[in-house]
């Protein structure tokens, strides 16, 4: 059964274990002979049953259920083994799972009892460079019977599921939001660890009726652990299987059962008709793809796998390489270079001004501003720094404005959103040479006043953080062709889906986010893409106007960058999930 | 070639139909025509004629993807160039009629062509966005928009014709 311990470091920083095959054969083989662990009863409906499932362009299988808990299996014609097996059933879908034994795999299967169609998901480890991760391939078919005709209908892959969100809770106690958020990828949070960030991760999405979905997800990058469950739409219940390695490498290998909640629906945006579902083909050729793999291989499926391909510099090099500030495009990776075709004009709101930002903690930024591009700041009375700026205004009387810190130990930015007419700032500092990547930005928000002529800053009010923003999707067109869509997925959380040239979401990441209010209907919000290509994002969110004006602040080879950001937003919808992030829940 | 090209200008080839035009608009020298305008006139045709198969094969290599077999039909290297990022260009019947103009020496030639042009970018994988969209296997952006092409011709030998620049200008 899972942990509820809460993970030792968020998911994307646990050294996971680099399991041997040898090492997951020696946790699999006694559950391959027992079956898997489970909560509820086991069903009885193939108990005395032979079943022949025939795939279209997989295996044929043949079993014969003595118990509700042994099975002989035999592929393809061979000779038949004997393995442990698990079934559930939801209304007339039908579940079963085994492991082969002696082998690094086994099969999950769904039956529609009335219709005799099938789905067989097989399921291995050792497939890839990381051995615990679980690979999977999916054969639709369906149950032979003596004399009778195959069905021609079967189960298929498409976009129907796409944009639903899930609560659910397992008959373990296990608890999750699953946010079915593409045709080819899925975001989650395990509500039971009371996390505070979601995560992304490659998923399939088969309609078996309109009631009826088959659901997967395999953790990469992550513990690399394989969920799959059937979906009962309108009734919110589900049976599946969870079969992988924890983060403390013990084997989760059980069946269950659960009920939820459907959470809501966020909007599509392939053109109407387009059904078009996943998996996205692996691209070997391209960035982010680890491994030479042939779209039509075994398993093969487009996999992000940011953490392998992003620049990586030491503490050394961080500090030897060139800054450019909102010079465009610097080169590969540089952040959110190609980001700021939708930016707002520059301001000149600032020109002329000289004014003090005091951040509660006790940091004081004077400012003087002569140009539309130059400004002078020091930092606690210390040197006057001249600096490349850049400011918009968002909404009336509202600057964001940010440049770099030169000469600051760890290269810091400033992103910095000043309402003037309330006196209020915050600051979304970025910097670098963090604990796990020398280059990786961080990020510390702070708040504070303006002080300035003509302006009485407030004594007690501050900006706040927000949860104005958490479950909503909204999609960004950056440029032409340049499209992503956030899910503020967790108060904590933002994730980004990229769309395909059909409009269907493909693929999805996901890091830490923060979220101020700076005015009804205006927020000041950042993602960080940790442990993916290291750029901390910033962007006041106009819901009013639905154009966001952004800073981006990233350190790659080619150097320190602070880039403009600005898209034009869609507003695809909202999660009912607050409360699930509340204290008290 | 222009300042020598009569201002005449004589539709043709869209639809395959060469539409008939008085003898003296047509573009050949005065002297010819006095001499034997019923010989010149074929002559004419003929070029015409073997204009519009060349263009009508060019057109068939480059909506196949073989630009090789499409640069045979070049009198240079540098016509390639126009094609760099197209990959297909399809005759738009809502534009301008097709048009051919013939230097005054008969051997010499130019023509305009209206076509709405489908041409790949690669999108710049400088930021994780365009990244992941590498990633799904859509690294190049595909559009189409209307465009003019601008083609010299130039007569290589008795009976044969080769293209001599090609440019493709925003419609």
């Amino acid at each position: 059964m899972p942990s509820r311990t809460p993970l030792p470091k968020p998911m994307h920083r646990l050294n996971y274990t680099k399991l041997t095959e040898a090492q997951i054969s020696a946790a699999l083989a006694p559950v391959a002979v027992a079956g898997p662990a489970h909560a509820s009863p086991l069903s009885d409906e193939f108990v005395g049953q032979t079943v022949k499932i025939v795939t279209d362009n997989g295996p044929t299988l043949e079993y014969k259920f003595s118990t509700n808990s042994k099975l002989t299996v035999a592929e393809n014609g061979a000779k038949a083994i004997t393995a442990g097996y698990g079934a559930l059933t939801l209304d007339h879908i039908c579940f079963f799972t085994h492991l082969i034994p002696g082998t690094l795999r086994g099969y999950s299967v769904i039956i529609d009892r009335d219709s005799k169609v099938a789905t067989v998901v097989e399921v291995w480890f050792g497939g890839f460079e990381d051995k615990r991760e679980v690979m999977r391939e999916i054969y639709q078919g369906y149950v032979a019977t003596a004399g009778g005709t195959p069905p021609v209908k079967r189960n298929v892959a498409n976009n129907r599921a796409e944009g639903k969100g899930w609560y659910w809770k397992q008959d373990n106690g296990w608890e999750t939001i699953d946010y079915w958020s593409t045709v080819a990828y899925t975001h989650w949070v395990e509500v039971s660890r009371k996390a505070e960030m979601g995560f992304s991760a490659p998923a399939d999405y088969i309609q078996i009726s309109e009631d009826f979905y088959i659901y997967t997800r395999t953790e990469c990058e992550f513990s690399g652990t394989f969920t799959i469950y059937v979906a009962d739409l309108n009734r919110a219940k589900q049976i599946g299987l969870r079969l992988g390695f924890d983060w403390g490498d013990a084997l989760d290998y059980y069946v269950f059962k659960g009920k939820g909640e459907w959470l809501g629906q966020t909007a599509q945006f392939e053109k109407f008709g387009d059904l078009k579902g996943g998996p996205i083909r692996p691209n070997p050729a391209s960035t982010g793809q680890a491994g030479a793999v042939a779209p039509t291989a075994k398993g093969a499926r487009a996999v992000y796998r940011p953490a392998r391909t992003m620049e990586k510099l030491t503490r050394e090099e961080v500090a030897k390489v060139p800054s450019s500030v909102f010079a465009g495009r610097l080169g590969s990776a540089n952040g959110t270079g190609g980001m700021g075709v939708h930016a707002l004009p520059a301001s000149k709101f600032l020109i002329g001004k000289t004014f003090t930002l005091r951040f509660d903690g006790g940091t004081a930024v004077d400012y003087k501003v002569s140009k539309i591009d130059e400004l002078q700041w020091r930092k606690n009375g210390g040197p006057w720094v001249t600096a490349i700026y850049q400011a918009y205004e968002p909404a009336p009387g509202v600057i964001l404005f940010g440049h770099l810190l030169e000469g600051e130990p760890d290269r810091d930015g400033y992103s910095i959103v000043i309402d003037f007419d309330a006196g209020l700032v915050t600051c979304f500092n970025g910097y670098l040479n963090g604990p796990y990547f020398a280059n990786e930005a961080q990020a510390r928000t702070l708040v504070g006043v303006i002080e300035m002529e003509g302006i009485t800053p407030p004594l007690y009010k501050r900006h706040q953080r927000t949860w104005d923003l958490v479950g909503r999707e909204i999609s960004w067109n950056y440029a032409p062709n340049l499209t992503s869509m956030h899910l503020y997925s967790t108060p904590s959380t933002t994730s980004w889906i990229i769309f395909t040239a059909d409009g269907a979401g493909g693929l999805q990441w996901s890091g830490p986010g923060d979220f101020i209010k700076i005015r009804d209907e205006l927020y000041f919000a950042y993602w960080l893409e940790e442990a993916c290509n290291g750029t901390l994002g910033t962007i006041v969110v106009n819901l009013r106007t639905m154009h966001d004006a952004g800073i981006g602040y990233h350190c790659g080879k080619s150097g320190l960058s602070m880039s403009p950001v600005g898209a034009l937003g869609r507003h695809a919808g909202k999660f009912d999930v607050k409360r699930f992030f509340d204290s008290k829940a | 070639m222009s300042e020598e090209n009569t201002p005449t200008r004589r539709s043709f080839l869209k639809g395959g139909a060469i539409i008939a035009a008085p003898l003296a608009a047509v573009g050949l020298p005065a002297a010819a025509l006095a001499a034997d305008g019923r010989a010149e006139k074929l002559a004419r045709l003929e070029a015409e004629k073997a204009i519009r198969e060349l263009h009508q094969g060019w057109l068939r290599q480059v909506n196949s993807g073989n630009f090789a077999a499409a640069a045979q039909l070049y009198a240079n290297g540098k016509c390639s160039a126009a094609l760099n990022g197209v990959c297909a260009a399809v005759p738009d019947q809502a534009g301008e009629a097709d048009a051919l103009e013939f230097a005054s020496d008969g051997k010499r030639a130019s023509a305009t062509y209206a076509f709405v042009v489908e041409s790949e970018t690669l999108i710049p994988a400088d930021n994780t966005l365009a990244q992941m969209r590498h990633a799904q296997g859509e690294a190049m952006v595909r559009t189409s928009e209307r465009r003019t092409l601008k083609a010299d011709y130039v007569q290589t030998r008795e009976d044969g014709w080769a293209i001599a620049k090609l440019d493709f200008a925003q419609a």
